[in-house]
């Protein structure tokens, strides 16, 4: 029922327009991976071109090792879940996740087996003689998966279906969507622009920026070794810090950097020669910055906003040189807007950014 | 001071004003129908000596009987009912497949002859009539009820009425079919055509009255008596100088063909309402 995705040097245009260029990804049988990118990023025209909805102007892709990009979508082994559920509003729940294997002439019995057999797997058993409109949008999803799986599919399609889902729902579906995934073993394409979604369900990320994939790789990976400065801040909540760097030194062990708003710092990182000085940064995440004590040195920052979230509590505020800065603090932190505190960090939790937006992390070989 | 937990939207005197104004309004509308309806519970004789007999008993059946035995009417009900519905048949199906392709399918020139086919809605019938005749006369179709549905076939406000339907359906509709090994006729026959039935309700029901009511075309096309429809009929015998049919059994005509009318819009008053409202009921 799982298997590889190749896709190979694809590109997509709309007339004078490139949307995505030369991409190429394969995907493991079984594998969850979720595209993930800023909205325009090619992220559901990607997912779109796999399942036969958009051409190809470029490249190519296989499915189990056959070419499927000049199938037309109902003969290439994929099943899709949309945004909208795009139920047929007209039909039954069953009727809904039938109508597929109908088409494909399925004897009714078979038919009836399977849909019965999804319906109890996603709990709509009894859901199956309603239309659409009498349902509830948690069930109109699980209805929309359930059409998927009862055409066994070697490959199921999500474009961002639970973004209409209400954020308990949300939750709830999104974890019901990982134990599904355990229990099919199928292979699963999930595109979203929410990363909490790409966190918890991935087995492996894909982010797509500006044309191209930004960056691949398991979601710690990704969070702890992001690729680019575009990756650095566009996952985690919230977004990582970044300080210019002024001046960069040679050290005995790695470099010094003399970082704006927070003077010199001296990092164990080794930065090829190559390394575009101008423009260069550093950023550093909420939860590597800690508020120092009363009276202990550290980095002066203003504090314009506390966001308290039960566990923990976001400060955010500005250095002395006007730059935002948010550190992390416990739930029961005391600090209040208008304070001044004092912030402290491990140089080695510093992420260097060059000035083309490429990143080096700690103890890394360039 | 007032009882706040009595308000209520009923109790309005705007509201109640409001249902007066209905109320007469309805009764106006409704006073030529029971007129007619009155007279043609009379027998004729009675009615000659003047029409405020129609308040004073006895009432009699006879001129609806009449119809059934005497007049020709039942022959023209039957060509107004051939007509009407093989041209609202004839309308939702090519209204249908056209909007259909003007929505969702991919042609050289699409836009530009959807523009042409709304240019239909700006031309009066009276400005084709001449050449419609002379078409009709030289394939020689008149005096058939082909020629009297044919005209009313082409109706530009159908197509941009179910072009509109189709472009509201998502596209996601589709594709998931497409998803499903759909093909595209199916897509259309089984997935997309049954959602815009209250479209096709609305449409055929505009027809039907539309092509019931229709008079100059028929008045043009049908000159042999065999062909009239019910409109062409009763106007006949209405000009008929001597009244010879009586007023009661002309009135019993005029029941008799508003008849399927008020059966229509009676199955079909919610589809009417929608439509007359453009949608803004949901």
């Amino acid at each position: 029922m799982s298997a590889p995705i190749e896709i190979a040097n694809i590109t997509k245009r709309y007339g004078a327009l490139t949307v995505l260029e030369d991409i190429t990804l394969h995907i493991e049988p079984g594998e969850f991976v979720v595209f993930l990118g800023p909205s325009g990023c090619g992220k559901s025209t990607l997912l779109r071109m796999i399942a036969g909805l958009e051409a190809v102007d470029g490249g190519t892709i296989s499915l189990g090792g056959e070419r499927i990009d000049t199938l037309p979508p109902g003969k290439r082994g994929v099943a899709m879940v949309f945004q909208s559920y795009a139920l047929y509003p007209h039909m039954t729940v069953a009727q809904n996740m039938g109508f597929g294997l109908e088409n494909l002439k399925t004897p009714k019995n078979e038919i009836a087996r399977r849909v019965q057999s999804a319906a109890e797997t996603l709990e709509i058993a009894h859901l199956l003689d309603r239309k659409p409109a009498k349902l509830s949008g948690g069930q109109r999803q699980r209805v929309a998966i359930g059409r998927a799986i009862v055409k066994e599919p070697q490959a199921f399609l999500f474009d961002e279906p639970l973004s209409n889902l209400d954020a308990a729902l949300r939750g709830r579906t999104r974890l019901e969507l990982a134990q599904l995934h355990q229990r099919l073993g199928a292979t699963m394409i999930f595109v979203t622009h929410d990363q909490v979604e790409a966190m918890t369900l991935a087995d492996r990320i894909v982010i797509l920026n500006d044309r191209r994939i930004e960056q691949m790789g398991a979601p710690m990976e990704i969070y702890q070794r992001p690729a680019t400065k575009f990756v650095a801040q566009f996952v985690g909540s919230p977004a990582m810090c970044f300080l210019p760097v002024t001046g960069m030194t040679d050290a005995a062990q790695g470099v010094t950097l003399d970082v704006e708003g927070a003077g010199k710092i001296e990092i164990d990182v080794r930065l090829p020669a190559g390394f575009r000085r101008d423009g260069a940064s550093v950023g550093i995440r909420a939860e590597d910055a800690k508020v120092l004590d009363r009276g202990q040195p550290g980095i002066a920052v203003g504090v314009k906003v506390v966001e308290r979230l039960g566990d923990r509590a976001f400060i955010y505020g500005t250095l002395d040189n006007g730059t935002e800065f948010v550190v992390e603090d416990s739930g029961r932190s005391t600090v209040a807007s208008g304070d001044v505190i004092q912030i402290g960090f491990d140089p080695n939790a510093l992420h260097i950014f060059d000035g083309d937006g490429r990143a080096y992390h700690h103890s890394e070989e360039a | 001071m007032a009882d706040r937990s009595a308000f209520s939207p009923e109790n309005l005197t705007a509201n109640r004003t409001l249902f007066w104004i209905a109320a007469v309004l309805a009764a106006l509308m409704l006073a030529p129908v029971l007129w007619i309806l009155g007279l043609s519970l009379k027998n004729n004789q009675d009615l000659m000596h003047g029409t405020d007999a129609v308040f004073r008993a006895p009432y009699t059946l006879k001129n609806y009987a009449d119809i059934l035995v005497n007049s020709q009417v039942f022959g023209w009900f039957l060509n107004s009912l051939i007509v009407a519905t093989g041209q609202t048949l004839g309308v939702l199906t090519l209204c249908s497949l056209a909007g259909y392709a003007f929505a969702r399918l991919e042609f050289p020139f699409r836009r530009a002859i959807f523009i042409i086919v709304l240019f239909g809605l700006a031309v009066p019938e009276q400005a084709v009539i001449i050449a419609r005749h002379q078409m009709f006369n030289w394939v020689g179709l008149h005096n058939t009820h082909i020629a009297l549905m044919l005209p009313g076939m082409s109706s530009a406000f159908g197509v941009f009425l179910m072009t509109q339907f189709f472009n509201a359906i998502p596209k996601e509709i589709d594709e998931a079919a497409m998803l499903d090994n759909t093909s595209q006729f199916r897509i259309f026959w089984k997935v997309l055509l049954p959602l815009t039935l209250p479209a096709q309700a609305t449409l055929g029901i505009f027809t039907f009255l539309l092509a019931w009511n229709d008079y100059w075309w028929p008045l043009i096309s049908a000159t042999k008596k065999e062909m009239y429809t019910l409109t062409i009929g009763i106007a006949s015998t209405q000009t008929n100088f001597a009244q010879s049919e009586g007023l009661g059994f002309l009135s019993a005509q005029a029941i008799f063909a508003s008849l399927p009318v008020v059966i229509v819009y009676i199955f079909f008053q919610r589809h009417i309402v929608t439509a007359v409202s453009g949608g803004a009921v949901k």
